[in-house]
């Protein structure tokens, strides 16, 4: 029975002609779509993972504490909610890093008369702390230290590209969607006119007792293998696509949102991948139902 | 082997009701032979496809190879169909097929194993005198080879009854003499037959008991 059903599925695939190539073009379309805006979200998902971890909130000091006074101090830092990590950054250490960044430039340093800096401390927020609201409630508890001057920092900026992860992601599933639902019409379609080329077949199996199995496997395989050949294809397109473009979007990525490697869609993102058009060419044929042959 | 108790069929088209049988009632046995005649329009086809299940009765009682027909449930349906074999006046051969595919498609589709699948196919084909024609295609036969090859189909998986509506009907008579000759040989070697024809003379000829309706009801079983 396997080997009928699979045989009458190409059968009907041969016969639906056109209508089958477009409906695998439409597929492949819809797909690649989707492909292309999963491959920009999942990266850009990587930058905002990536920069959430690099947040920093820094609680500059009214003034510089004894080295008595700032193990307490810190253990307070630490004991407040959402706090990760705290680190104590004195005065000197402060201008040895500027000298840093200024380079050779670093003798300007020297030529002011005391150091201006001021002590701080380097707070890590936890994840919850590193969103903006949470960032902004540490920030409120942190201000409310004694010791604290001023408060710098905030998650604004990387909520904002999560905020753009989030709209490419939704404009990729609303492409996608409109493709597939004119991909699973144009399978109905092809399916349909199978149906209407087969009606005698139809008859005969339904007259001689054949199982339903036998009379609508064919069609639902048939949109199957449109799905799964459309789904094959927009993965091919999308890799030579990732292979060409990925030497010219790298170093823009680098130099924007900090991520060096555009990555390709995972082993499970190319079987979901697969597995999505196999979806969209079977419900395509399931719902071409032929014309109901028991009374 | 057939038993219909007080049957009517009424078709609704639109809000006109036509009735197509009225009260029909008769019991056919097992290996029996008969023939249901009357003019066109007598209530012959519509007396049949409720026989196969491809129409419900709108009243009365159908039992079929032991089965009432008004209560199986689809997959019963199937069962029953693969039980009954039916001829039409159109042979119905898929055009895209030859003879011996039209009549192995039919094993295919019921689950036949593929080894059986050729022997059975040939074995029917030599029963009706078309071993010769089994790659001819449909378009290829003669009205009575395509009949003939249509009865292979009937019979290839060896059922115990035969429903045959106006399998002579498109035929000259020399045609048809070779048709109904099969039809008697597949009754002889113990299938049951219920053969529908309008043509009285062939009726007569077949010497068989006769069911007469006459605008949709039974109004003669003799013989």
């Amino acid at each position: 029975m396997l080997g009928f059903v699979v045989g009458e599925a190409l059968r009907d695939l041969r016969r639906a002609g056109r209508v089958a190539v477009s409906a695998v073009v439409l597929i492949t379309l819809s797909l690649v779509a989707l492909g292309v805006f999963w491959v920009l979200s999942f990266n850009l998902g990587r930058a905002v993972a990536e920069w959430r971890d690099r947040v920093r909130i820094i609680v500059y000091l009214k003034r510089e504490p004894s080295p008595a006074e700032v193990p307490a101090l810190m253990q307070r830092v630490r004991a407040l909610p959402d706090v990760a990590g705290a680190r104590y950054v004195a005065k000197a250490e402060a201008l040895a890093s500027l000298k840093r960044v200024l380079g050779k430039d670093a003798g300007v340093a020297d030529q002011l008369p005391s150091n201006p800096l001021p002590a701080s401390i380097e707070v890590t927020p936890t994840a919850a702390g590193a969103t903006p609201d949470g960032a902004g409630a540490l920030i409120q508890r942190l201000a409310a230290l004694p010791e604290a001057d001023e408060v710098a920092g905030g998650a604004e900026w990387v909520e904002r590209l999560s905020h753009w992860q989030r709209l490419l992601a939704t404009i990729g599933l609303g492409i996608g969607a409109t493709l597939a639902l004119a991909a699973i019409l144009t399978v109905t379609t092809s399916t349909t006119l199978v149906l209407h080329a087969r009606r005698h077949e139809t008859e005969i199996m339904r007259l001689v007792g054949a199982p339903e199995a036998a009379i609508r496997l064919p069609l639902l395989l048939q949109g199957l293998v449109q799905g799964l050949l459309g789904a094959l294809l927009a993965l091919l397109a999308l890799a030579v696509g990732h292979h060409l473009a990925a030497p010219w979007l790298e170093p823009l990525m680098s130099l924007t949102i900090g991520v060096p490697r555009l990555e390709f869609l995972t082993p499970p993102g190319m079987v979901t991948l697969l597995a999505a058009g196999a979806g969209l060419g079977a419900f395509g044929g399931w719902l071409a139902r032929g014309r109901r042959g028991l009374a | 082997m057939i038993e219909l108790h007080r049957v009517s069929k009424v078709y609704e088209v639109g809000p006109v009701k036509v009735p197509a049988l009225t009260d029909v009632s008769f019991h056919l046995g097992k290996g029996e032979f008969v023939v249901l005649t009357g003019p066109s329009g007598a209530g012959k086809t519509s007396l049949l496809r409720l026989l196969y299940r491809e129409e419900l009765p709108t009243e009365g009682d159908i039992e079929v190879l032991g089965q009432p027909v008004t209560e199986l449930s689809r997959a019963k349906v199937q069962t029953l169909r693969r039980s009954i074999g039916v001829v039409f006046q159109d042979a119905k051969l898929l055009p895209g097929r030859t003879v011996y595919e039209n009549i192995a498609f039919v094993l295919r589709v019921t689950g036949t194993a593929r080894r059986e699948i050729t022997a059975r196919a040939f074995d029917a084909l030599r029963a009706v005198g078309l071993s010769s024609r089994a790659q001819a295609y449909p378009a290829q036969l003669s009205l009575g080879e395509a009949q003939r090859a249509a009865l292979a189909r009937a019979i290839v998986r060896q059922q115990p009854l035969l429903i045959a509506d106006e399998p002579t009907g498109n035929l000259d008579d020399a045609m048809a003499a070779e048709v109904l000759a099969i039809i008697k040989d597949i009754w002889t070697s113990g299938t049951t037959v219920i053969l529908a024809t309008h043509q009285a003379r062939l009726a007569r000829t077949l010497r068989r008991r006769t069911l007469m309706l006459e605008a949709g009801r039974l109004v003669k079983d003799e013989g």
